[in-house]
């Protein structure tokens, strides 16, 4: 995902010294490094979803230099995640801000998107 | 490419000179940021959306497959509902992908297979994607002559629409194709090299997956190598006059015009046994992200946006980078856009960009994304832009929640008046006559397709009207 709200936020408050631009403080918040080296190592349990998850989001979710929320990075999944997952399975499916559509797996089906998804915000299996 | 603290405190500092009247409110119409809408997720028979990256092509397929053999997948072409479209990482911007028949995807289909280390050649499967070639050949101590400029897409859609990288004396990545395994329409599996099959292997080495499917491709590629890659800024216009001297100095060479600021950057890469120094976090997406907020608050007064931007532009040092070419050469770019690209020849390239420049610059001032230019070296593939002559690239691009119909008005006529050939997955409006006549083994390479796919199986509904006359 693109990261333009934040970016705004973030310009309007230099420019323009708007107060009360200061994002909330995350408790999950983690070093950068600690959040790299997770999500590139991150893969799927079961063969068959790691080889889409490998093939297609890990070149996005797996790097944060790509602006994509990094897997397993609950400070950056958790807000997204509670939009609940249809919101989140209908923005992978039809692209939305810097996802592009069907996070460009193209063999996946809606439940591989649904487990993909459930698996980089560290969801239960059955969460939905 | 800028430094987001002194972009600021320059737009800052423009900002307050023209008080709240250029703050926003006067923004103008077209500069405005509209999410496409989306699609429905699926089409009244249940099929799943396809969209591709920047989201203005859509289809519904009733079939989708991702094959896991180059046997299955020859046995799925003889039955699959057509048009077969195969796709990557749906990078192009023309209609090449959308089929309301099968949709393939070469996932499974990826890797290398193997290679030759005293010949530096690579056999790889095509469902490959870039940024994952560039360190797989980097394991094996090679890397490909060109490198493109996103590392997202598959190597079979970038081979299948000739794309390319940067450099007076680099081929397109085809012209690093020394042979391929195509699966034709009747799920025969040919091989076609200079010297097996040679008319399918120049017809169809750029053959927009109209040919068939090809799976495999063999890459003469060379020893991995470390490179120096600099960014540095300069006047816009004394860039455009360097260029040529730029081309023959390094090996890459590539020009980043910023719209509206008079600057343009300038990116050159050659061989290096420096230490490694890492290319760091990413800041060209940032930068691109600043100049959108100088359009945003400065668009309508474009006099405004070239001063905040100088006074921006003036302290940024050279960026300097030393690692291995892949490293540096590709690019994440998350900030997606709609583009268009044309291949120029060498000597109208820069006229082109001049026109270009200075027609965007007086009338759309919604535009902030830079114009690239590039070089490519001729190559001998009947469909490659490139085919029999030395090229320089001039792209456009539109962030993808603007409007692009100004690539069609404005920037389009521009290219083809100086003879240039569209990037065959970049926005065009050009058809089979137009085509024919830009390319002179275009209806050569026609008959070999028609030989291999008389049912027409691998031909949606633009490729009828770009292939057919």
């Amino acid at each position: 995902m693109v990261k333009r709200p934040i970016a705004s936020c973030a310009v309007l408050c230099a420019v323009f010294g708007l107060a009360g631009c200061k994002r909330a403080p995350s408790a999950r918040a983690e070093p950068p490094e600690v959040v790299a080296a997770r999500a590139a190592s991150m893969l799927p349990h079961d063969a068959r979803l790691a080889g889409l998850y490998r093939a297609s989001c890990q070149n996005c979710h797996g790097n944060p230099q790509s602006g994509a929320p990094p897997a397993g990075y609950h400070a950056a999944w958790d807000p997204r995640w509670s939009q609940g997952l249809p919101v989140l399975l209908s923005h992978t499916i039809g692209g939305y801000n810097g996802m592009p559509a069907g996070g460009q797996c193209f063999a996946c089906t809606q439940d591989d998107y649904r487990a993909l998804i459930r698996f980089m915000a560290g969801a239960p299996a059955d969460a939905h | 490419m800028l430094s987001r603290r002194t972009l600021l405190l320059a737009a800052g500092t423009a900002s307050v000179a023209t008080a709240a009247a250029a703050a926003g409110d006067v923004a103008v119409e077209r500069s405005r940021d509209v999410e496409p809408a989306a699609p429905p997720q699926t089409d009244a028979r249940g099929n799943l959306l396809w969209r591709n990256w920047s989201g203005i092509q859509t289809a519904y397929p009733a079939q989708r497959a991702a094959p896991e053999s180059e046997e299955a997948l020859a046995a799925l072409v003889k039955g699959a509902p057509a048009p077969i479209r195969a796709v990557g990482a749906g990078h192009s911007f023309t209609g090449l992908v959308p089929t309301p028949g099968t949709l393939v995807s070469l996932d499974n289909l990826a890797g290398i297979t193997s290679h030759d280390d005293g010949a530096l050649r690579a056999t790889v499967r095509t469902g490959t994607r870039l940024g994952a070639l560039g360190e797989a050949l980097a394991g094996i101590g090679q890397e490909m002559f060109a490198q493109p400029d996103i590392n997202k897409q598959s190597l079979g859609g970038a081979l299948g629409t000739g794309t390319h990288g940067t450099g007076a004396m680099q081929p397109a990545l085809h012209g690093g194709v020394i042979s391929f395994r195509l699966v034709t329409a009747n799920g025969d599996i040919v091989t076609a090299s200079a010297d097996q099959n040679a008319d399918i292997f120049h017809a169809a080495r750029v053959g927009l997956g109209a040919f068939g499917i090809i799976t495999e491709v063999t890459l003469q590629n060379r020893k991995l190598s470390r490179i120096r890659k600099q960014l540095v800024l300069r006047p816009t216009q004394d860039v455009l006059d360097d260029w040529p001297a730029l081309k023959a100095a390094h090996r890459t060479a590539e020009i980043y015009i910023i719209p509206f600021t008079g600057t343009s950057a300038v990116i050159t890469s050659d061989p290096s046994s420096d230490p490694v120094q890492p290319r760091g976090p990413d800041a060209e997406n940032q930068a691109v992200l600043d100049l959108k907020y100088l359009r945003d608050v400065l668009g309508p007064i474009p006099a405004l946006r070239r001063i905040a931007a100088k006074l921006a532009l003036a302290t940024n040092p050279p960026q300097i980078a030393v690692d291995d070419g892949w490293k540096l050469l590709s690019n994440e770019r998350p900030l997606r856009f709609n583009e268009m690209e044309y291949h120029l020849p060498a000597e109208t390239q820069i006229e082109a960009a001049r026109e270009i420049l200075a027609v965007v610059e007086a009338k759309r001032p919604d535009v902030f994304f830079p114009f690239e230019l590039r070089c490519i070296a001729a190559d001998e593939s009947w469909l490659s832009p490139f085919y029999q002559r030395a090229s320089g690239s001039v792209a456009v691009h539109a962030y993808y929640q603007n409007d692009y119909g100004f690539l069609f008005e404005l920037v389009e006529p521009i290219l083809r008046r100086h003879g240039g050939r569209p990037h065959w997955g970049k926005l065009n409006s050009l058809r089979a006559a137009d085509f024919a006549a830009l390319y002179p083994r275009f209806r050569d390479a026609m008959q070999v397709r028609q030989q291999l796919d008389p049912g027409q199986k691998f031909l949606n509904a633009y490729l009828k009207e770009v292939v057919l006359s």
